[in-house]
C-alpha cells in the first residue's frame, strides 16, 4: 500500500500505540523520502502483508533494517520487529504528523 | 456528504497484536499435567488380570501418552509464541524452566513415575506462575 499523495489520512486500529495513538484516532500523514530515525513515529508496510499498514514507532535503524515497535508497555500488545524482525526502509511510507480527531485531543502527534 | 465522511481517513494503519491477547492461557498444560499423574496413579493401582482391567490398564498408558504430548504442545505454545525478550529479562531462568518441563513431559511419556508426574505438575504451576504474573 502506496498512498500517492504526499499527505494522506490513516485511521488508527488497535491499542499497540497506547498511550501515544488510541483506537480510532485519525491522523494525518506526511510521506517520508529521507531515512528515518530512532524514535520517530512511521506508518509502513506489514512485512508479511504489504497491502496492510502498520503505525509503530522507530526503534533503531541499521543496514540490515529498521526495527519498528509498538509504544504499549505489555509487549504482548503489539505485534512488531520483536515478531518479524526488521522491515526494510523501502516499507515505510510515511510519518503521522498530526491528529485531527477527535477533536479534543487535536495536535501535533510525536 | 456530510463533513464528517468527507474528513475521515479511507486507509487504516494498524496499531495491534495479531492474536486477541487472553487467547494464551497455562490453563491447557495445568488440566494436561493433572491428567498425567491421575493416569500414573491408574496404572500404579491397577492389579486385576480380567479384561475390563487389562483394557482400563492399556487406556491409562494410552492416555497418559497422549496428555504428556498435549502438555508439551501447550508449553511450546506459550514458549514461542507468548513470551518475548521483555519477559526474559524479567524471569532469567525463563528458558530453563521451559526446557526442564519439555523434558519432564518427555520422561512422563517414557516411564510410569509418580515423581516425575509431580514434578511437570510443579513445573507447569511455576510457568503459570509466571505467566499470571506478566499478566498484572
Amino acid at each position: 500500500m502506496r498512498p500517492a499523495t504526499a499527505l494522506f489520512r490513516v485511521a488508527v486500529a488497535g491499542q499497540s500505540m497506547e498511550p501515544t495513538f488510541r483506537d480510532g484516532d485519525w491522523l494525518l500523514v506526511r510521506r517520508l523520502r529521507r531515512p528515518p530515525r530512532a524514535g520517530e513515529l512511521v506508518v509502513a508496510a506489514d512485512p508479511r502483508e504489504p497491502e496492510r499498514l502498520l503505525v509503530k514507532r522507530v526503534r533503531s535503524v541499521a543496514p540490515d533494517g529498521v526495527t519498528i515497535q509498538g509504544d504499549h508497555a505489555d509487549p504482548a500488545e503489539s505485534t512488531d520487529s520483536r515478531q518479524f524482525g526488521p522491515i526494510p526502509r523501502s516499507a515505510i511510507v510515511g510519518r503521522p504528523v498530526l491528529r485531527y480527531a477527535p477533536l479534543d485531543r487535536i495536535g501535533r502527534v510525536r | 456528504m456530510d463533513l464528517r465522511s468527507i474528513i475521515a481517513p479511507r486507509l487504516v494503519a494498524h496499531a495491534h497484536c495479531d492474536i486477541p491477547c487472553g487467547i494464551y492461557d497455562p490453563t491447557a498444560a495445568t488440566i494436561a499435567a493433572q491428567t498425567v499423574a491421575k493416569m500414573v496413579e491408574k496404572i500404579t493401582g491397577s492389579t486385576g488380570g480380567d479384561d475390563a482391567s487389562r483394557n482400563t490398564y492399556i487406556r491409562s498408558v494410552a492416555v497418559k501418552e497422549e496428555h504428556a504430548q498435549i502438555c508439551k504442545k501447550e508449553l511450546l505454545i506459550l514458549w514461542t509464541d507468548y513470551f518475548k525478550p521483555e519477559h526474559l529479562e524479567k524471569y532469567p531462568k525463563l528458558h530453563d524452566t521451559f526446557w526442564k518441563a519439555a523434558k519432564l513431559c518427555s520422561k512422563n511419556k517414557q516411564s510410569v513415575d509418580a515423581k516425575a508426574a509431580a514434578d511437570l505438575q510443579a513445573a507447569v504451576k511455576e510457568i503459570a506462575d509466571i505467566f499470571w504474573a506478566t499478566k498484572k
